[in-house]
């Protein structure tokens, strides 16, 4: 007994606390079901990987690792209600020292401020949206303050943020010689804000978007509105949003009614449910027409540490060509260990695990050296180009965004 | 004093009466041909031709004509027992998974074609139709007729309650996520251009299985004997037994005939979009419900023309003023209508209104 965790659900308070025993749990909150399962799975193997590499230890202290599921079976997605639940879970568990989550930016802006409240720290090892962690252009107004109740931050993401990835298409539908683009966005915190990058950087290419609007997630087709993008005479379709909004069936409809345009999806599609026909996704026929941007490299453009994790992972899970999430979930749990570690005697007081995780220098790791800044987000600036190959996701090249800074 | 004032109330109640009649006769059109007639102009100005105007209309009544089949099943089953059910929508549901199920079954792919891929459809439309109406008659029976006498809110929970049921029965069957299945009739592909519109197959399929069907439907309604049953059973259900017709079966063969409905309009659904998921009836189900609605509940016709009317305004909002805003454009249309003429289009005086 005698645990000092303070904070609870959502009681304010936000003064973090202390765990007095040795052991600490971690947990992760990942939408196990819908069409981003398989994205989810290659994240907890890399965690799992990390953590049994590391001897299921922090420093000296013996590290639980626990893995929530923020989607529900109706939703087929993130779940509002379950995202919330978990958090609470997390935070009136007194040994508790990490959350790693959430997968979808969307959720994390539900359970940020619920650990905020609690004094938990949080690594997100897949949020791009802006507004999370700074109000650069992309973010709404009250973002990101909204998130941290405290006033004191306590997330911070692996992946670089939204402004990046933005660019990264811009740069991208310039190169590839788009002269008209035209965006949709799904409307949610990832695909709007994504979307609003998107069309500032395109601005700046001097391809201004001709329009940047919603789509209705639950519309049976979107047959009107490609020919309308059609009307306008669009070369270029960006569609910022997740796969799980009906993804699939704007892809179809947008490449059908507006022939001879080519389709760009950022992460939030990238994935095997959206580009493979055995998955429910796309059909091969629209593949030459489809790129998208995620934020992970080809495992040959990783550091020597990066490919003897994907070894590793091979050896432990028998796949050679995992999923592009695995490493970033191998990533979130070693920072979260280091930072344990680093606080040293104090790793199981949560704000000095914060801190730890906020002076994260130049840290070399599985993606390459980098360092966290003081509102959360990662110096690393690479965004993957993915091309469409009968089904398949195949990476093509590293790009560098235009007027891209971390 | 009262006597002198009671013919001039009489006087402007009457003259009031003959403005509402106008209003309800001439401004309804008005109200539905509002963004048509907007949008017409705009074209002939922008473009100098009505091809774009011309597309949307061609959308519109395609898709409206899904709506328009799953409306039959409202209407039907409201007309006759004064019942919204709410599991018709899950019904149709299952009626594009059953379709996808038993086409991968019968090993029809993207390759298909021809003969075999027509023949493999039909006996698909077949199935399709008969496990949904088989489905519905079952959902009567269970969950309706014990209750035939119960009050009003009875059976309309237990509707609610298999609507969940079913829908569980989809989550179960192929998971959350919408499913893209095999675009086996090339749905989106030109069959021709007429005036600049094209038409595709999805759209040559909606008109051709729906037109058959409802035609066939009226036919049997308006002049075969289980048909006039029908009616007579709709009217007066009391009076209709008393001449001998047998009430329950006649109640259990609309539920066939709407259930039926649905299955075809599932099977349409699910090449027509190539994606189905286990919410898509509860989507469907709400819009269908309003177009039996807009058309006057209980009223066959009024239930297509609701449907189509409701596919275009959806496409014209989906083209011209956008995606976003159409679910509450439909409904605002909704409203109007329903203002101006509370019984529907075509809405006739039912036993509870009249």
């Amino acid at each position: 007994m005698g645990l000092t965790a303070c904070g609870g659900g959502g009681n304010g308070g936000g003064g973090g606390g202390k765990v007095s025993g040795s052991t600490l749990t971690v947990y992760s909150s990942l939408p196990l079901q819908g069409a981003s399962r398989p994205q989810s799975q290659a994240l907890v193997n890399g965690m799992k990987l990390a953590w049994e590499r590391a001897g299921k230890k922090a420093g000296k202290f013996k590290i639980n690792y626990v893995s929530l599921d923020d989607s529900t079976a109706q939703a087929g997605k993130w779940d509002p209600g379950q995202v919330s639940a978990n958090a609470r879970k997390a935070a009136q568990d007194d040994t508790t020292i990490l959350y790693l989550g959430e997968f979808n930016s969307g959720a994390s802006a539900i359970s940020i401020p619920i650990l905020n409240r609690a004094g938990i720290g949080q690594i997100s090892p897949s949020n791009t949206a802006v507004g999370l962690t700074s109000n650069d252009p992309g973010a709404e107004p009250g973002e990101p303050q909204k998130y941290y109740p405290t006033g004191k931050r306590t997330y911070v993401r692996v992946v670089p943020k939204d402004t990046i990835q933005g660019a990264a298409i811009a740069t991208v539908m310039k190169q590839e010689g788009c002269k008209k683009p035209y965006i949709l966005n799904d409307k949610e915190v990832y695909g709007q804000g994504l979307a609003s990058n998107a069309e500032q950087s395109l601005k700046a290419e001097g391809i201004p978007a001709l329009g940047n609007e919603g789509w209705d997630p639950k519309a049976p087709n979107y047959r009107s509105v490609a020919s309308k993008i059609a009307g306008k005479g669009a070369d270029c379709v960006f569609l910022s949003g997740i796969t799980d909004n009906n993804g699939v069936q704007l892809t179809k409809d947008i490449a059908a009614g507006v022939p001879n345009a080519k389709i760009y999806g950022p992460d939030g599609l990238c994935e095997s449910a959206w580009a493979d026909p055995k998955k429910g996704g796309m059909p091969t026929s629209i593949d030459s027409r489809v790129e998208c941007t995620v934020a992970t490299l080809d495992p040959d453009k990783y550091p020597p540490e990066g490919k003897k994790f994907f070894a590793d992972y091979k050896a432990k899970y028998g796949e050679a060509n995992p999923d592009p999430y695995a490493i970033y979930g191998y990533e979130t749990m070693s920072l979260a260990l280091d930072a344990i570690e680093r606080a040293g005697d104090n790793g199981g007081d949560r704000a000095a695990v914060i801190r730890e995780l906020f002076n994260t220098k130049d840290r070399q790791s599985v993606l390459g050296t980098y360092s966290i800044d003081v509102n959360g987000d990662t110096s690393i600036t690479d965004y993957g180009l993915y091309k469409i190959d009968n089904g398949q996701i195949k990476f093509d090249r590293v790009v560098k965004a235009k007027g891209a800074s971390a | 004093m009262e006597a002198a004032s009671v013919p001039a109330r009489t006087t402007r109640t009457a003259s009031l009466d003959a403005a509402r009649r106008l209003v309800s006769h001439y401004g309804l059109i008005a109200v539905l041909m509002i963004l048509p007639v907007a949008y017409g102009i705009h074209d002939l100005r922008v473009d100098g031709d009505l091809s774009r105007l011309g597309e949307n209309l061609k959308d519109g009544v395609s898709n409206g004509a899904i709506w328009a089949l799953v409306a039959i099943g409202y209407t039907l089953v409201y007309g006759i027992i004064e019942l919204i059910n709410f599991a018709h929508g899950e019904v149709f549901m299952l009626g594009s998974f059953v379709s996808f199920s038993f086409w991968s079954a019968l090993g029809l792919t993207l390759a298909s074609k021809g003969a075999g891929l027509l023949f493999g459809l039909l006996l698909t439309l077949i199935v399709a139709m008969v496990a949904c109406g088989g489905l519905n008659v079952m959902i009567e029976r269970v969950a309706y007729r014990p209750l035939r006498n119960a009050p009003k809110l009875a059976p309309l929970i237990t509707a609610v309650g298999f609507s969940f049921i079913l829908q569980n029965v989809g989550l179960e069957w192929l998971g959350g996520s919408q499913r893209g299945v095999d675009d086996l009739i090339k749905a989106q592909n030109d069959l021709f251009t007429i005036g600049g519109v094209h038409i595709t197959h999805a759209d040559v399929l909606a008109v051709a299985v729906t037109v058959p069907l409802v035609a066939l439907l009226a036919w049997f309604v308006t002049r075969t004997r289980l048909g006039k049953a029908m009616r007579a059973t709709a009217q007066d259900p009391e009076a209709a037994r008393l001449m001998g017709v047998n009430v329950d079966t006649t109640i259990s063969l609309t539920f066939l005939i709407g259930g039926m409905m649905a299955g075809a309009a599932g099977l349409i659904y699910a090449l027509y979009q190539t994606t189905i998921w286990f919410f898509q009836g509860f989507q469907a189900g709400l819009i269908a419900f309003t177009a039996a609605v807009m058309g006057g509940i209980g009223n066959i016709q009024g239930a297509v023309l609701g449907g189509l009317i409701i596919g275009c305004i959806q496409q014209i909002s989906d083209n011209r003023i956008g995606g976003e805003w159409t679910p509450a454009i439909v409904f605002a249309y909704l409203v109007l209508i329903m203002v101006f003429k509370p019984q529907g289009l075509l809405g006739e005086e039912t036993r509870e209104a009249g």
